[in-house]
């Protein structure tokens, strides 16, 4: 199924989404791909202090971005995900503490956050890894820049965003995970496949 | 004749910039048959994006993939090649070139990985290896920005003795760790023998083989064969969220070792970043349109 997202989204709108689904966005979206970016959000959120951005029922991607300083202000110039399972240590508490409805990236999440998303209502989004001409069309404009002392993917960017995408729904808000089901699937097939291997070594001896 | 050093600093700069920014002809073509024969809804689809991000890359002059990665270059030195100045200063020097002037510019990749400080520079970058072409007067640039999405799951053991049966379980089990967090469909490369070091630059050089060759080894084609099946049958399909393509191709090397067998495996994402070009003694430069 096809969704025309339109941000932010409400707790309901996000159950209605399933593995497999594909959207797009329209709207405000948080990014960062900064390992110390996460490991400072996670800390606010333990400290119970506010970020400079508030991110309750928004959407946080894995998306790394290059803003270019003009005359005119700050313009993003392109944009593309990132392997989120890096950031597997501090996305329980991003998305309990933050009452995230969207993150993503590529590549997945793992146990422990699929358990987050189900429990507060967030889906995970697979973004095209190599897709920063499409996705980059979907670039508006710079909504807010915050440490500005990282560099420029590290930093907590708030992008206005049209018809960003499109993406997979890979983990909805159900506790289903593209990524568990087609590791399961590997695994399981992995019998059939060694004993495949054999039978053509020794037909190829 | 020599090749001069600025030659050098300019063509190394221009295959690090060309393989951010248009992806092979080969690379494209298999993408196309895999889009064409791909049997999954969200597959066939990813595939079609795929084609669309990288078309548009080429026709707009922008980056395929915004992780630019480290610049790596293999190089292969003519004989008979002499040189009127640096060779590894020369490329370093092209590299600190085109980031001040490429166009998008690019997010600063090199990580140092004591303190994990980023920038442009760091020591021993741009990695380069080096290696010699018997009675030839041209030396031979393969450039390749190797990128954490794939990076991160390449492997390497060592293994005594072992039998066909036991690489082919190392290199399934390597992708099977991967799983969907590289870019599938991937190339496959494995080096199998030599030293811990030389089966790691085997398998380097196999992945960046370009499409349709024939391993002249007959017992290494056969395995290149039946593992592309196993892997493609695992399901892990394009951007491993499902479907028949999770791998293009799977390129083996070997070379001959002791009873211990060291056998790494390396992997390259769809984008499938590869240049090449030759500069000869005279000054040619000969553009090997990987």
């Amino acid at each position: 199924m096809f969704h025309k997202l339109e941000l932010p989204l409400s707790r309901d709108k996000v159950r209605e989404l399933a593995v497999g689904d594909m959207v797009t966005l329209d709207g405000d979206i948080t990014v960062s791909i900064g390992l110390p970016t996460h490991q400072r959000m996670a800390q606010a959120v333990a400290d119970g202090q506010a970020l400079p951005v508030d991110l309750r029922g928004g959407a946080f991607f894995h998306l790394s971005t290059f803003v270019q300083e003009t005359a005119d202000g700050p313009v993003p110039l392109y944009m593309n995900p990132s392997t989120s399972t890096r950031y597997n240590a501090w996305m329980p508490s991003l998305v309990r503490g933050l009452d995230l409805r969207l993150t993503g990236g590529k590549g997945g999440l793992d146990a422990a956050c699929v358990q987050a998303l189900r429990d507060t209502g967030c889906v995970y989004l697979s973004f095209l890894g190599g897709g920063a001409p499409l996705l980059s069309r979907g670039l508006r404009r710079v909504v807010s820049s915050h440490w500005n002392e990282y560099i420029s993917q590290f930093r907590l960017l708030t992008l206005n965003v049209a018809s960003l995408g499109p993406a997979t729904v890979a983990i909805d808000a159900h506790g289903n995970s593209l990524y568990d089901q087609l590791r399961d699937q590997a695994q399981a097939r992995m019998p059939q496949l060694l004993q495949r291997l054999e039978t053509d070594r020794k037909a190829s001896l | 004749m020599a090749i001069d050093s600025a030659t050098l600093q300019r063509v190394t700069a221009q295959l690090y910039e060309r393989s951010l920014k248009k992806i092979p002809d080969d690379t494209r073509a298999v993408l196309q048959r895999a889009e064409t024969a791909e049997t999954g809804t969200t597959g066939k689809h990813t595939l079609k994006i795929m084609l669309q991000s990288a078309d548009a890359a080429q026709q707009g002059n922008e980056l395929v993939c915004t992780d630019v990665g480290i610049p790596t270059y293999s190089i292969k030195i003519g004989t008979r090649v002499q040189f009127d100045g640096p060779v590894r200063e020369a490329i370093t020097r092209g590299f600190a070139d085109l980031v001040q002037h490429i166009d998008p510019p690019i997010l600063k990749m090199v990580t140092n990985p004591l303190t994990h400080a980023r920038s442009y520079a760091g020591k021993d970058m741009p990695l380069l290896s080096f290696d010699v072409i018997d009675d030839a007067d041209y030396m031979e640039i393969v450039c390749a920005p190797k990128a954490m999405g794939t990076g991160r799951w390449e492997a390497i053991d060592a293994f005594v003795y072992p039998t066909l049966e036991q690489i082919e379980r190392f290199v399934l089990d390597t992708v099977l760790r991967a799983g969907s967090q590289p870019c599938l469909p991937i190339v496959v490369g494995v080096g199998i023998g030599g030293t811990f070091d030389y089966a790691a630059r085997l398998a380097k050089e196999s992945v960046l083989r370009p499409f349709g060759r024939t391993n002249p080894e007959p017992i290494l084609a056969a395995m290149e064969k039946r593992l592309l099946d196993a892997i493609n049958g695992m399901g892990f399909g394009p951007m491993g969220t499902g479907g028949d393509a999770s791998a293009m191709a799977v390129h083996i090397d070997y070379a001959a070792s002791h009873g211990f067998v060291p056998v790494a495996v390396c992997f390259n994402c769809w984008i499938n970043r590869r240049t090449a070009a030759r500069i000869y003694n005279d000054g040619r430069v000969e553009d090997l349109n990987w």
